[in-house]
Formats: structure tokens, sequence, C-alpha cells
């Protein structure tokens, strides 16, 4: 399931579950097409939670988080970072992180 | 709202040579022409405009000999004698431009036909020589060959500075004469960007291109040719995350490839960057050289500011040669240098061109030494700084070097060249340095590299200067407008087989081009895409190249559908910025123009190419096929 969220909304998540955090400028067509990438992903596991953020509008947060460019993905797993990916990618190099952390 | 696309299909050059070839081949079989009256083709094979092809027969064997007479006086004289033979098709280089040339076609029994040849100005975008100091004497019948850094044209110059060779083909990187006489270069056929072409292509200096050697992780850079006639060539693989780190041996004569070494397997990648290292380019080697005494490679990695050895055989580093600060100190210990000697006047090498193994073991090179520093805080800015030629003498069992010769430092930023140029190595004490890259903006040397300035601005101004010495005497120096990328002194002619009949052939292969598994939701639409998109698509045998402008931020897709499949090509709008440019000549000038490469291996049929941008598909009406 993806789901679109802010900065507030970012510190009440479970931040246990697995889960990929996604940092998405609406000025990049790279992640207006991983959007679609996303999407395609969230069809076939519909319960593994996709957070999406606005890079632009969320600043403090990809500051604490380091981010530096978009689009970037996170990978979540109980409450730390266990990876990351920057720019497009492909849904295999993507299923392969979601299957290491789920 | 005017909607366009337009499309080329053009032959391969090497396709369009051959037919120029067969073409006068008939007139020289109809026309029979003789001695006294010779047919005459000026740029026989499209591409140098400063050469011809003079063809007769005689009725007995006969050496003839070509003479280009100078302009000036007879000192000038370019001269080459063929092998005896009835049919005679010989090349005749180094026409001046724009001017009625005298050529001289002479027998032994001393008989002579003299012919004009006229040729026509060159292309605007060729760069002049400002500045030539140098004697007939000391360059002999030698031109300087320069390669371009940019869209400017590889030239070959007389001692006088006039321009005596020319290709209108933009071939780029290094170019070496190899032992059979021809020259190897790489070719200007668009894969990648920022700088990648297809291959390598071997030509003659008529402009003849026997080979084109593809490679599936493209050419950059460099080559260096073995002695059983294979050719080392740098490389990478493009379906990972990393560039220009690596080198393959290919067979010269089926372009496959035998080995490949990846630097990746030897060195860190995040560890002693220079100041243009990122993660993607994090070795960016720019010059390769085998050495036969150490069976080694010599590779230079300008983004580590380091030159390395590492074993043919096993690929396992050897050496590294550099300045030490920001390694791992077990690897300081075990593959770094220590200074010893002058150490008042040594300096480390930074983001260097162009490493020389010297017959005696000592490592020549072009210090650019952009940044001049390992640590952000230490940079020097350009116009402080200064580019040289350096040679190092290495003891590999203390672990030791010495700097023993240096040329340029003395000159500052007027001889400062923060990316590309080249050494070379002729004797003892006598050595070219070619500061290539020089770029001024207001009087002083700009922050940015030549490739991003526009000589039309005003203020800006891009040079090359291409200097030998001899026993520490400038004997030569010439000064040129534009960035060029290496220099290389060769006679026109040479003894082996100045042209061969025959068609060429394109070896090797190119890689699958990543597809996209994902396609975006977009209406197709019966249209084609507003003409301010400037769509342009240019089909060849083995790929296709796309153009377009979008405006930063749209998500752009081509797409190739039949009935049976669809193949999608994600087309990257975002800014893209490269901290090495070594050949500009793939640059837009709007950077909202973009192309993108795509090679026809793994396609088969024929197929409709569709644009998508954003959120609606268009067609272009152009179909494309992959036999």
């Amino acid at each position: 399931m993806i789901t679109e969220i802010t900065q507030q909304e970012y510190e009440q998540i479970d931040h246990l579950q697995p889960m990929l955090v996604e940092f998405y400028s609406k000025t990049c067509g790279p992640c207006k097409m991983l959007s679609f990438v996303l999407k395609d992903i969230s069809k076939k596991q519909p319960d593994f939670p996709i957070y999406i953020i606005d890079f632009d509008e969320n600043r403090e947060l990809k500051e604490q988080l380091g981010v530096k460019g978009f689009p970037t993905m996170l990978f979540f797993k109980d409450g730390a970072e266990v990876s990351r990916l920057e720019g497009l990618k492909q849904k295999p190099a993507i299923i392969k992180e979601i299957e290491a952390i789920a | 709202m005017s909607t366009k696309v337009r499309y080329i299909n053009q032959d391969h050059i090497i396709d369009r040579q051959h037919q120029s070839e067969q073409e006068f081949l008939t007139r020289l079989a109809d026309a029979k022409p003789t001695f006294e009256q010779p047919q005459v083709e000026v740029n026989p094979y499209l591409i140098n405009p400063l050469c011809a092809l003079v063809l007769f027969r005689t009725e007995t064997e006969v050496a003839p000999t070509v003479t280009v007479c100078g302009k000036r006086n007879e000192r000038e004289d370019i001269s080459h004698s063929f092998p005896a033979a009835t049919k005679h098709l010989l090349p005749v280089l180094g026409l001046y431009e724009n001017f009625t040339n005298k050529v001289v076609i002479s027998l032994p029994d001393g008989r002579s036909t003299t012919i004009d040849i006229t040729t026509g100005p060159l292309p605007e975008e060729v760069c002049r020589c400002l500045n030539i100091h140098t004697s007939a004497d000391y360059l002999g019948t030698n031109i300087m060959f320069l390669t371009p850094a940019g869209k400017n044209l590889p030239t070959g110059y007389d001692y006088r500075g006039d321009i005596r060779w020319l290709l209108t083909e933009n071939t780029m990187f290094d170019i070496k004469r190899v032992a059979n006489g021809n020259i190897i270069t790489g070719s200007s056929r668009f894969c990648h960007m920022p700088y990648n072409a297809t291959g390598l292509i071997e030509l003659n200096l008529l402009g003849k291109i026997y080979k084109e050697y593809r490679l599936p992780g493209n050419y950059h850079h460099d080559h260096f040719e073995m002695e059983d006639g294979n050719l080392l060539a740098l490389t990478q693989d493009f379906s990972r995350d990393t560039v220009e780190d690596m080198c393959v041996l290919l067979d010269r004569n089926t372009g496959e490839i035998l080995k490949s070494w990846d630097y990746r397997d030897v060195l860190p990648m995040d560890v002693g960057g220079s100041g243009s290292q990122d993660a993607h380019d994090w070795f960016h080697n720019n010059a390769v050289w085998y050495d036969k005494k150490t069976n080694s490679i010599v590779l230079s990695g300008r983004h580590q500011d380091g030159v390395i050895s590492i074993d043919y055989d096993s690929g396992a580093l050897n050496w590294i040669l550099g300045d030490p600060e920001g390694w791992p100190q077990e690897m300081v210990d075990k593959y770094f240098f220590t200074p010893v000697g002058d150490l008042a006047n040594f300096d480390w090498q930074y983001e260097q061109h162009a490493c020389v193994v010297c017959p005696d073991g000592d490592i020549m090179m072009f210090d650019n030494g952009q940044y001049r520093a390992k640590n952000k805080e230490n940079y020097i800015k350009n116009r402080e700084n200064f580019s040289r030629g350096v040679r190092y003498r290495i003891d590999t069992e203390k672990m030791e070097i010495e700097q023993i010769w240096q040329y340029g430092k003395e000159r500052g930023q007027d001889f400062f060249s923060p990316y590309i140029c080249n050494v070379e190595y002729y004797d003892e004490g006598h050595y070219m340095i070619h500061s290539g890259g020089i770029g001024f903006e207001n009087g002083y040397a700009s922050d940015s590299l030549g490739a991003f300035l526009d000589m039309k601005t005003p203020g800006v101004e891009l040079r090359s200067v291409t200097v030998e010495e001899k026993d520490g005497v400038v004997l030569y120096e010439l000064e040129t407008e534009g960035n060029f990328y290496r220099a290389e002194k060769l006679p026109l002619y040479h003894d082996g087989a100045n042209l061969e009949l025959g068609a060429g052939k394109l070896l090797g292969s190119l890689e699958v081009t990543e597809e996209f598994d994902t396609e975006p939701e977009a209406e197709e639409v019966m249209e084609l895409p507003e003409s301010w998109h400037n769509v342009f698509i240019e089909e060849d045998v083995d790929r296709f190249v796309f153009h377009g402008r979008f405006e930063r931020g749209s998500l752009v897709m081509l797409c190739l559908e039949n009935k049976g499949e669809s193949h999608r090509y994600f087309i990257n709008t975002a800014a893209v910025w490269s901290l090495a440019m070594c050949s500009g000549a793939f640059l837009e000038k709007d950077d909202r123009d973009i192309k993108i490469h795509v090679s026809k291996r793994g396609l088969s049929g024929v197929f409709q190419a569709k644009l998508i941008i954003n959120d609606k598909k268009f067609q272009t009406g152009v179909s494309i096929i992959c036999q």
C-alpha cells in the first residue's frame, strides 16, 4: 500500500515494521516514473507499506535521514535503515531490497 | 500548435565509402586513364577534403613518386614513392585547403606529369593555428595531428601551422599509428553521454575506414596496440552503476573481447578521491599502456589522482603512483612510493592523463594538476595552478620515486589544462608536452572545463598548446584555437600500404540496450509530438539515436511496438552534471536537448516508435527495422 505522508505523519508511523520510504520531487521525471514502478510493486505486495514523502516540502526530515537527492528509497526494519537506493530503479532491484527486510 | 518528427536512415560510413570506392574503380575501368592523363578523385572516401587519389595504368611496371608541392618553396614539398605496379592508385595526402595544389607524379625514367588539384574551404568549426615556432628542418614532413575535445574536428598542422589533414567526422580521443601504418582512433558514432562512442575505428589517412571495432561498453579515452596486433581498449559495463573502470583486450581480426580487467577487483572505490571524483565515475581511467618488460598494464585514474600498475595475467595490483593522502595505511605501505632525491622540487601529479612507460621503466605523464591537493581545504585555484609534463623514476624494490624531469610548471596558468592532454617520449631528453585543454575567461584560467565554455562568449578563449623540447630546448610550439584531446606527430605517408581496396568491416557488437520493465499510464493519441520537442530519429545499421527536447522533470519514455512485442526505454530529463567532460562532442547547447541511443542488438522485427510525454503517448510515424 502506498501512502503519502508528511514529516509529522512520519513521526507517528510504526517504525518497527519493515517499510519503504521514498523521497520524491514533483519536478523530477525519474520520480514520476518511479511512482508507476512502486504502484506495480504495491499491486503485487499490497500489504507491504510504502510511504512517499515530498522532498521539497519536508526538508528537515530529509536532512535528518541524510537524503541528498531524489528519488531516494530508504528500506527500514526494526526501526533502523537497512539499505537505500538512489535514483530510478527497476522492479527487481526494489523487490530484492523489500524481500531482504520483509 | 504544429507537430513534427524528423527521421533519417543513413548507411554506415563504411558502406558509403565502399560505394564511393566501387564508383571510382568503375570509372578507372571505363576511362582507362594514362600516366599523362590520370584520373583524379578528390576526397575519395568522403571524410577527408584535403586528399585525393590519382589513378592510371602503365604498360610496364613502374614505381611512381607523388609530390605535393609546397606553397612557398620545394623545401615544403611532401613526396612519397610507391612500389612498382601497372595499375596505380596513388594517395595524395597533405593538400592545402581552398587552393589549387600543384601535384607532380614522376617516374624513375624521368617522365613526370603535373596536375592541379583544387580544394575548397574547410568547415567553419575548424580550429586555426594562432602561433607556431619551429623550423622545416625540425618538423620535416611530419604533421601534428590533434584530436578534438569538442565539436571541433581532427586536424593536422604542418610546420607553418597550415592545415594539411582534416576529417569531417568528429572522431574522438586517442589517435595512434599502428604497426601496419593505419591509424586507430575513437569512432564518431554516439552511444552514451557524456562522450561514449560505439568503439574504435582503424583507417588510413585518406579517411578510409577498414574496421570499426564495436564494444558493448563502448570506447573511451585510450587504446594500445599489443605486439601481436590485438588492442587494449578502455571501456566499462553499462549494466552497473560505475563507469570508466574496465579495460579489454580485443581480437584485431574479429573484434571479439579476449580478456578483461575490472579495477573494482583491486581498488577501493571510496578512497583517495580527487576533486572531481564521484561515486559513479570513481576512477576515470583515461590512459592505458602495456609494459612488456614487467608484463603489466599501466593505467591512469584521474579521479584517484593515481597511475596504477596491474599484472597482465592475474590483474593483481602491483603499485600505485600518486599522493597517498586519504588511502588506507595498509595500502600505502604496500603499494605507494616514497619520494627521494630533490624533494624541494618534487610534486605529485593530480588528475593526470596519458601515462607512458619509458624504455627504462620510468613513468611519464601529463600532470593536469586540477585542484593539486587531496584535501578540499588545500585545493589550488586554476588561475594559481600549473600543468606540466613530468617524468618519474620508480624503484619497485625499494618503493621509492624520484622526479627527474618536468616541463610546464614555470608557465603557470598560461599552460594550465584542467582536463585532457598528453605527453610523448621520442628519445632520451626529447619529449612532447601537449596542453590541449586551456580555457580563459577574461584573461584568467577559467574555473570551468573547456568543453563547457562557449568560444563565442566575450572574454572566453579556448587554446591548445603543443610543445616539443629536446635536451631542454624548445624546438616546436603550436598554439591553436579550441581544445584538443591529444597530439600525435606523424608523417602523412608510411612504408606500408597507404591504401588497400575492399569493403570495410563492422566488427564486435554493441550492447543490448537496457529496457524499462514498467510502462507509465498514458493515453495513446494519434498525433505527433509538438514541433517544440524537436524530435529527430537517426537510424543506422546497428542502432538508432533518438533526439528530443523536453522540459526538466517531464516523464518521457520511448516505446518500440509491434503486434507481438513492446520495448520501453526511459529518457531521463533530470539535469545531469559531469565533473569530467573529456570530449564535448555530444553536448547540446540547450541542456533540455536530450539524446539516447538504442542498439538493435536483441531486437528483431519492424517496430513503430512511439513517445510518452507525461500522460500522453504520441506517434512518431517512424518504423525501426531490426534484422
